[in-house]
């Protein structure tokens, strides 16, 4: 009986022990954590200006020596592009870099695996994540101004060769407010694999009919109509967030580049000039012309439903980025079918056509402990070397004649912008994180209600002035 | 002497689980509480302390209380019909003599051991507009007519969402259900079958009484089960779609803590999420106290 209570006794110290010691390890480990994240982020303002001063000697091979060596933290989320050419690229720099090695993330879901440790105060040195993700991450790292600052990146020479990032990268990549996002000059984040966004069609349906592609919004209606006649819908789209792309060029088409941009900082009354009207009403016209089931399927596990009523012939146009055609390589299609790509139509005769360009960003969160290694590989990442490595991948980046070397449909799409399509590349201003407001929330999601008549034009443009006032009141100076 | 010994014996014994459950549930429930006071994003460093401002906010948002709403559609729709069925199909198997019992225990109780992701792609299936199952066996009643957008309606898509539900949990319940009803003796239905009572008053009379605490105990599961399963499916099924309208607490709290940067605010929803079901378990509690009946 003693002796049962006795092992009762030990085998609960044991547990206690366990505890004590699990709790142990956590407090050490944040105690730990704590002033390392203080000391990092005193040294990122110390080191941001150092690193500016050296690069403005220009000399590569400086740089290169003096941060070559230790270990570089790199976390990349895997798209359709696949993992590989991140190893390879990562195996690049190694090679070309001695004494230095890389921690390499790439996952689908990559704040799942980044998160908990950035939580604990470790953060990579160099992130690769789009905004626009259902997690925020990137919008996070911005609204809470959590970056490293990048202006010195484009006056870094590309490793291992004679020019400059900021020549490399074509014009306008840079000088956007997705790039620069507190609209003050600097750069906080660098443009990555860029596709163009417009609407995709079957080329193969239209020949068949004898059909133009329309290059006016009023050509478009009355193709709207033949089409119906015919049983096909003039529109359908995957999910309301695509309609982020198309809003941007449509805006930026009625308006010009300076009331464009006024409206990516909510200007005041700025949703009541004609032109904003106007973009109203070609949506709401649109939504009438949209594929009546398109709603029931637009969420992120049927939106590839919709995709399909292109493929099928049962609605010519949707909004896309050339990415879907991979999502639906595998999918069935009508006979003849051949992918067709075009900018938004015109709003007037003669105007100016549109197509986004989306891109994928590459930072650095102001955490990063190897800042100047880690400007170092974002320099290298527009190296021809990894040009080469991402295009075998299909990941084109926004590097000056880049685009002369693809081919097959690869180039239909990105040679759009030397047809007269005018690029559009900005996104709404960051703001302060306003409770309860998001973009998408406000501006594309109520899409959907104006497909089934549960919301009129008059809510969605109230919603929108509403939710503009409080996000202008948010703006990031 | 003795005395004093005994209970340090059993301060020592309880106390691993007492420290464990400090540590994963205590501490984290009051860490909630402390940040919906906090305006942060989630990965800084600096936090602004602002009151009661996430609440006041919280008050104003006509979004949050489209969620609520959503949420206490559900529980009070998914809880009544689960029940109701679960009940039914409970005392009909553990009580009849019908052939293919186990098989049909079985059958009811697939849908909880298939992971969501797999339930919402079945449901996607059978609510597709054009070829799914439900639309094209109601056109044989209402002929070649628009066909209804199951998950498109912001009117609809709650209700479809709930049907996902009720099917997903029927079984469990079930399954719950009969652990108790094998557990009143068959000679109370022996006698009222003597006396002359027939197969519903038996139901009511002896199985439903009998089984009260487990049916007591259930209702809290049906809250809490509800709210979670709910932000699963919603995120299945609809990403909170058409145009927000089906989004739940949870879902909800999800998009402004991550996708919107407001953890603060999302905290601040927790909050609220958990007082709501702490007080709505309390007051079911309450309501269904019965004296308990032995047998």
């Amino acid at each position: 009986m003693k002796m049962k209570k006795v092992l009762c006794i030990l085998l609960a110290a044991v547990m206690v022990l366990g505890t004590a010691a699990c709790g142990k390890g956590e407090s050490n480990d944040n105690a730990q954590n704590a002033p390392a994240e203080d000391t990092s982020a005193a040294e990122n303002e110390d080191a941001a200006p150092d690193a500016g001063e050296s690069e403005d000697a220009g000399d590569s091979e400086v740089q290169e020596s003096a941060g070559a060596t230790g270990t570089l933290k790199v976390a990349a989320v895997e798209t359709a592009y696949g993992a590989d050419m991140w190893t390879e690229v990562c195996a690049a720099f190694e090679q070309s870099h001695e004494g230095v090695t890389i921690e390499l993330t790439v996952d689908k879901k990559l704040e799942d695996v980044i998160t908990p440790e950035m939580k604990s105060g470790v953060y990579p040195d160099v992130i690769l994540r789009a905004v626009g993700a259902e997690s925020g991450l990137t919008e996070t790292f911005v609204k809470d101004s959590n970056l490293v600052e990048l202006t010195d990146v484009l006056a870094m020479t590309v490793p291992g060769e004679s020019v400059t990032v900021g020549d490399k990268i074509l014009p306008g990549f840079v000088e956007n407010s997705i790039c620069n996002p507190y609209g003050d000059g600097k750069t906080y984040l660098m443009p990555m694999f860029y596709g163009p966004c417009g609407l995709f069609f079957d080329q193969g349906l239209f020949t068949a009919k004898g059909w133009t592609v329309p290059e006016t919004w009023d050509e478009m209606w009355e193709l709207g109509d033949k089409a119906k006649e015919e049983g096909i819908a003039l529109f359908t789209y995957p999910t309301a967030g695509y309609f982020d792309a198309f809003f941007y060029a449509l805006l930026h088409e009625s308006m010009g580049n300076d009331k464009f941009q006024e409206a990516l900082r909510y200007g005041e009354g700025i949703w009541d000039t004609p032109e904003a009207q106007a973009v109203f009403d070609i949506i709401e016209k649109l939504a009438s012309y949209t594929e009546s089931t398109t709603p029931a399927n637009a969420n992120d596990n049927d939106f590839q439903k919709n995709q399909q009523l292109i493929l099928d012939d049962k609605a010519l146009f949707m909004p896309n980025g050339n990415w879907v055609i991979g999502e639906m390589a595998e999918a069935p299609r009508a006979e003849g079918f051949e992918w067709g790509f075009t900018a938004l139509p015109a709003v007037t005769a003669g105007g100016e056509r549109a197509s986004y360009s989306f891109f994928e960003q590459v930072w650095m969160p102001a955490g990063a402990e190897n800042q100047d290694l880690g400007k170092e590989f974002i320099a290298f990442l527009y190296s021809d070397v990894a040009a080469e490595i991402f295009a075998k991948s299909g990941a084109v980046q926004p590097i000056q004649g880049m685009t002369d070397k693809l081919d097959g449909d690869n180039k239909l799409y990105y040679s759009i912008y030397d047809n007269g399509a005018v690029a559009v590349m900005d996104a709404f201003a960051a703001t302060e994180a306003v409770e309860g407001i998001t973009t998408r929330a406000t501006f594309f999601d109520p899409v959907n209600s104006l497909v089934t008549g549960d919301k009129t034009k008059e809510d969605w443009v109230n919603q929108i002035k509403a939710d503009s006032d409080a996000l202008r009141a948010a703006l990031k100076e | 002497m003795k005395k004093k010994r005994r209970s340090g014996f059993i301060i020592a014994c309880t106390a691993p689980a007492i420290i464990l459950f400090v540590l994963f549930m205590i501490v984290p429930t009051i860490d909630v509480f402390r940040m919906s006071m906090y305006k942060w994003g989630g990965y800084t460093a600096e936090k602004t302390f602002v009151g009661f401002e996430n609440f006041k906010k919280l008050a104003r948002n006509p979004k949050f209380y489209q969620a609520f709403q959503n949420s206490i559609l559900l529980i009070v729709i998914v809880t009544l019909v689960t029940f109701c069925l679960s009940l039914v199909f409970a005392s009909i198997l553990s009580r009849e003599k019908i052939k293919g019992q186990n098989f049909f225990r079985i059958v009811f109780y697939i849908p909880n051991i298939l992971s969501v992701v797999v339930i919402s792609a079945i449901f996607s299936a059978i609510y597709d507009p054009n070829q799914g199952l439900l639309n094209s066996f109601l056109k044989l009643f209402r002929g070649g007519k628009d066909p209804i957008l199951w998950l498109g309606s912001p009117k609809l898509v709650v209700y479809s969402v709930a049907i996902a539900m009720v099917w997903q949990a029927v079984g469990y319940y079930m399954v719950m259900y009969m652990a108790s009803m094998a557990n009143v003796p068959d000679s109370l239905y022996e006698s009222a079958s003597l006396e002359g009572a027939g197969r519903i008053s038996q139901f009511f009379s002896i199985t439903l009484p009998l089984v009260w605490t487990n049916i007591r105990t259930t209702l809290t599961f049906f809250i809490i089960s509800t709210i979670n399963m709910s932000f699963l499916m919603v995120k299945a099924m609809t990403s909170g779609g058409p145009d927000g309208a089906s989004h739940v607490f949870l879902s909800y709290m999800y998009q402004e803590a991550y996708t919107n940067s407001s953890y603060g605010y999302g905290m601040a929803i927790g909050v609220t999420v958990f007082v709501f079901s702490f007080a709505l378990a309390g007051i079911l509690n309450a309501v269904t106290k019965r004296d308990e009946i032995e047998f």
